[in-house]
């Protein structure tokens, strides 16, 4: 018997490289050669007509394109880091509390229950402007007597897409660094109380620094899982109004299966693809230096 | 024991339903497509799916069976037949299809004219067969969901004497149901009071938006595309037309979020009482005066969609159908189920809830059964006077595309982002790219 | 004397600031979701209506009637979409964790070339937004004839679910010493028994965590169920949301009852399982 031997590792490995190749990798490739076509879904033909980099520069040269670029990166910069900020707000205040931990737990997860399309329909409705939640409740406290246009209005569009995404997200931060404060040693936190420190300082020079790699990983895992903003996005404004929360997901979703031009579509996703893989990266080192510091890495 | 079944079964069908099947089914006879399965993909929600029971009696008229493979709201649809085409899983057979969307997929449907008896086409209203056939072909059939924009409005705001007096002294005519577009700014003007009530609204999004201002600019004398595709709304017309719709947001008359509102938006805002005048489809009007789902029950009022300055109404209408696959295996089968699915009993059907038939002799059969219900002939009324001048969308396959060049540029000049001018020469110049890209001229 | 009152004082500032901040954070995050489950029990002229109607004038099971009765009178397939949905977000969640489990090993056990790399590259496929996967995804999926079907959709989840499993189960592994389970070796015990016997168990924390989060990410996942399903043969309930809309209407009252369906079984799971998840993130995520 001549067998092929695998080594160990790779069979273990096998499964998931085999799976993610036939449902990540496959078409990927497929998508990658069709941005180089002029391919439209509803000819299928056309997705034999090489047209080389005509799509990349297309997309490289149009103004909406790098607006909802540059949007896309605002979003993201600033949801994760309030998600951050929030987060850790959130698990700080929870850690303190003595009884119900349970239940509290189980309300901060809250969100995460909810799909992102039905986030999508809830907030649409909750931030309409003639009958929706926020102005009705503002109004009738008498804090205003204007109908405010929270999806229309240039800034406040976004500021309503970037709550709906926080008020999703900011649950799996919470979640992972309340994780890290149960984790943390209590030796280091006593030694600084006797040290003198303030709760300011030990927060600040013990506490943070080992939360940091929780920090990292919930950055990691949600800058995977933001083009999941796209469900939400898509319902509330779907880009409009005037282009004002055009982002590149509603930009592709829309060029791609309402225009039903894949290969242009195709082109600025994988653009995209590129800003979510630099992310991603930029995370992953982040996570891996601060796991070094804290003499944690393998 | 099988061959014995299906015999004893097309004896029974032959004798039991003989005369009835062959009055209802036109040219299917009797165990025609006997173990015959056609696959349809159908639209779902509420309001088409009551036609669906009907099926089972076409299938025991002709012995085929029918399979419904996919049941999703018209836009997921239109994403899936896309997908479809890509895909070229296009075996199954019978399709919804919705007359603006129709002509995106050129090659997905055949044509209906060889398989469907000329007698049935002609029984239909001529100006829908008009509006589903492209480049000669026959794609689809309509079912009874024909689709048209009147005008609701809140009657008791002509009741007020006072109202009218402070009217005529402001604006210089009587106050009375708004018959052309300009009357209905000036009232919508009037009886706003933002932010607890508004003169009126519009869908401002997505090929929403572009539909209404194409309206306009037709009422306006206009034309939205020249014979050969090319843009023609950067003129004269399309600026009033434009013009219109910026005139209500900059009073404040129409609500603040209107250029993210979508029809379902529009109707709670109606049947939330807020709003005076509201255009909107006749599938809302049993929605709007029943006290369980809207506030105004019992105080809506229907007239004919206004005219614009041209003297012409504005009617932008569309209308679902179904229609038979390029690649269906049987082609006289799927047909007849078109057929069946669209006949009179169907459309009688489907238009005792509410919607409109695309039958002629549906739509004084309707009329007739309104006799005795006021607000119903109001509506009916209402509606047929708009659809007997009724137009549909350009027919090109590059429509949906166009319109989301367009409609970002009519939300600019909305916003005030952008002039009236300027929105309107950029969305003309973006509409001119893509004619000339796709070869169009 | 006075310092120490004025000591308590601030404590019981903090205390009520403490309080107060946890109050109102709470308040965020659960008002617009119990928004939800009250629309389900209310009319729609009420949840639509302007004056707002703060106290609701009338609380009823109408929507979660209609929801369950006849197709065209309101009537949806929930317990088919139900079914669905539990189908493929379980069977995927267990294969999704066994792959996990496997691959989590070999990078926490073995050592190879480019295994930093091949790290990165299985977590970045993750990265990769559905808008760009699922149109070339669903011509494969139609080529090979799996839409409409539960494999495709578990399949799909799966390729979702792995490179988080992976990575959290890997750094759970990371945590026993390997010499245990050589010693377990030498004890008699095959390499298969040592695993199960002494090194599965601690993970079993992590491989809870990660199985909540896959569990949810499936159950919730909306863009791709709606590109690979298509009836009710695998329809799962996101994608049953829209059954709620159509051309002109949508029943938001309708919606907020299926929501509710959704929501119960995934809250129930979390609140059973989240010592665990709590245990789990610790070890998994960081100290690998």
């Amino acid at each position: 018997m001549n067998r092929l031997k695998l080594p160990p590792w790779l069979v273990l490995l096998l499964p998931a490289i085999i799976i993610l190749s036939a449902v990540v990798l496959i078409p990927l490739v497929l998508s990658l050669y069709s941005s180089f076509t002029s391919y439209r879904l509803t000819r299928p033909d056309s997705i034999f007509n090489w047209v080389g980099f005509f799509n990349y520069e297309k997309a490289l040269t149009d103004v909406k394109f790098w607006a909802a670029f540059g949007r896309t990166v605002l979003l993201l910069t600033v949801a994760l880091n309030l998600e951050m900020l929030f987060g850790l707000g959130l698990a700080l205040m929870v850690s303190k509390v003595t009884q119900g931990q349970r239940l509290l737990r189980t309300m901060m997860m809250f969100p995460m229950m909810f799909s992102p399309i039905l986030v999508g329909f809830q907030f649409k409705f909750i931030f309409n402007d003639n009958v929706g939640l926020v102005n009705n409740a503002l109004q009738s406290l008498g804090i205003t007597d204007q109908a405010i246009p929270w999806l229309v209005d240039g800034q406040l569009a976004m500021f309503s897409i970037i709550f709906a995404e926080i008020w999703t997200a900011t649950s799996v931060f919470g979640i992972l660094i309340l994780a890290g404060l149960y984790a943390i040693p209590r030796d280091p936190l006593e030694a600084a109380k006797v040290d003198g420190c303030t709760a300011w300082q030990s927060f600040r020079y013990v506490t943070l620094p080992f939360l940091m790699p929780f920090i990292y990983i919930a950055m990691a895992i949600r800058s995977l899982d933001v083009a999941r903003a796209y469900d939400i996005v898509q319902i509330m404004t779907n880009g409009g109004p005037a282009r004002r929360t055009e982002l590149l997901w509603t930009l592709i979703g829309r060029t791609g299966y309402v225009d039903a031009r894949m290969g242009y579509a195709n082109a600025m996703g994988y653009i995209s693809i590129f800003l979510a893989i630099f992310f991603t990266i930029y995370f992953f080192k982040k996570l891996t230096q601060s796991r070094k510091e804290l003499g944690m890495g393998a | 024991m099988k061959t014995l079944l299906s015999g004893a079964s097309r004896a029974v069908l032959a004798t039991a339903s003989l005369t009835a099947a062959i009055s209802a089914f036109g040219t299917a006879q009797a165990g025609e497509f006997d173990g015959v399965t056609i696959e349809a993909k159908l639209i779902g929600g509420q309001q088409y799916e009551a036609l669906y029971a009907r099926i089972p009696e076409w299938e025991a008229a002709t012995g085929a069976k029918v399979n419904i493979i996919s049941k999703k709201n018209h836009f997921e649809l239109d994403k899936e037949f896309k997908s479809d085409i890509a895909a070229g899983t296009t075996d199954w057979c019978v399709g919804s299809n919705h007359s603006s969307f129709a002509s995106q997929y050129p090659t997905l449907y055949t044509d209906l004219t060889g398989l469907v008896d000329k007698g049935v086409v002609a029984e239909f209203v001529q100006a829908n067969i008009k509006a589903a056939t492209f480049d000669g072909k026959l794609v689809m059939l309509p079912r009874a969901q024909f689709d048209v924009s009147a005008l609701y409005y809140q009657k008791d705001l002509y009741d007020d004497a006072e109202k009218a007096k402070a009217f005529e002294a402001k604006f210089g005519y009587p106050l009375a149901v708004p018959e052309t577009w300009e009357q209905v700014k000036d009232q919508a003007t009037f009886f706003a009071d933002p932010p607890n009530f508004y003169g009126t609204q519009y869908a401002g999004k997505d090929e929403a938006i572009v539909g209404r201002y194409y309206e306009m600019v037709v009422a306006e004398g206009g034309k939205l595309f020249n014979d050969d595709f090319s843009p023609a709304f950067d003129s004269e017309e399309g600026k009033r037309a434009l013009q219109w719709f910026v005139d209500l947001y900059n009073a404040k008359a129409v609500p603040a979020g209107t250029t993210n509102y979508l029809w379902d938006d529009l109707g709670n805002g109606f049947a939330s009482g807020t709003i005076a005048l509201n255009l909107d489809w006749p599938g809302w009007a049993g929605f709007f005066n029943d006290p369980s789902s809207s506030k105004v029950a019992g105080n809506v009022g229907v007239a004919p969609a206004p005219k614009g300055s041209a003297g012409v109404r504005t009617g932008w209408s569309g209308f679902h159908g179904f229609s038979v696959t390029e690649d269906c295996a049987n082609k006289e089968a799927a047909a007849s189920l078109v057929e069946f699915l669209t006949n009179e009993d169907s459309q009688k059907l489907e238009s005792a809830a509410g919607p409109l038939p695309t039958r002629t002799a549906v739509w004084d059969y309707i009329s007739e059964q309104a006799k005795d219900d006021p607000y119903r002939r109001e509506v009916l009324a209402a509606f047929k006077e708009t659809a007997a001048t009724a137009f549909a969308v350009p027919p090109t396959p590059l429509w949906i595309e166009a319109t989301n060049l367009i409609y970002p540029e009519l939300q600019a000049a909305i916003l005030g982002d952008k002039s009236v001018d300027d929105a309107l020469a950029d969305a003309s110049e973006a509409v001119d790219d893509l004619m000339q890209e796709e070869g169009v001229y | 004397m006075a310092s120490n009152l004025n000591h308590r004082m601030r404590r019981y500032t903090l205390k009520g600031l403490h309080f107060f901040g946890l109050f109102s954070a709470m308040m965020v995050l659960c008002v617009p979701g119990l928004w939800i489950v009250l629309n389900s029990f209310r009319p729609t002229v009420e949840i639509m209506a302007k004056p707002p109607v703060w106290i609701p004038n009338e609380l009823n099971l109408d929507h979660y009637r209609a929801m369950f009765s006849g197709i065209g009178e309101g009537g949806v397939p929930v317990l088919t979409y139900f079914a669905n949905s539990l189908v493929i977000s379980v069977t995927s969640t267990v294969i999704a964790i066994l792959i996990g489990m496997a691959g989590g090993y070999a990078f926490a056990r073995y050592k190879f070339n480019f295994k930093g790399g091949m790290f990165v590259g299985l977590m970045v496929t993750r990265a990769v937004p559905g808008v760009a996967l699922s149109l070339p995804l669903f011509i494969l999926f139609a080529r090979i004839g799996i839409i409409d079907t539960h494999f495709g959709l578990i399949l799909a989840y799966v390729a979702l679910n792995i490179p988080f499993t992976i990575w959290l189960i890997d750094g759970f592994f990371r945590q026993v010493p390997p010499e245990l389970a050589e010693a377990a070796e030498i004890d008699g015990c095959t390499r298969w028994q040592a695993f199960w016997r002494v090194e599965f168990p601690v993970a079993r924390a992590g491989i809870a965590s990660a199985g909540i989060f896959a569990f949810l990410t499936s159950w919730n996942e909306y863009a791709l169920a709606s590109q690979l399903t298509r009836s009710t043969t695998s329809k799962t309930m996101p994608v049953g949301l829209l059954d709620f809309t159509s051309e002109f209407t949508l029943n938001w009252g309708g919606m907020c009852a299926l929501a509710v369906l959704m929501i119960i079984p995934a809250l129930i799971l979390t609140f059973l399982v989240q010592k665990h998840l709590i245990a789990g993130l610790t070890f998994g995520g960081v100290k690998g």
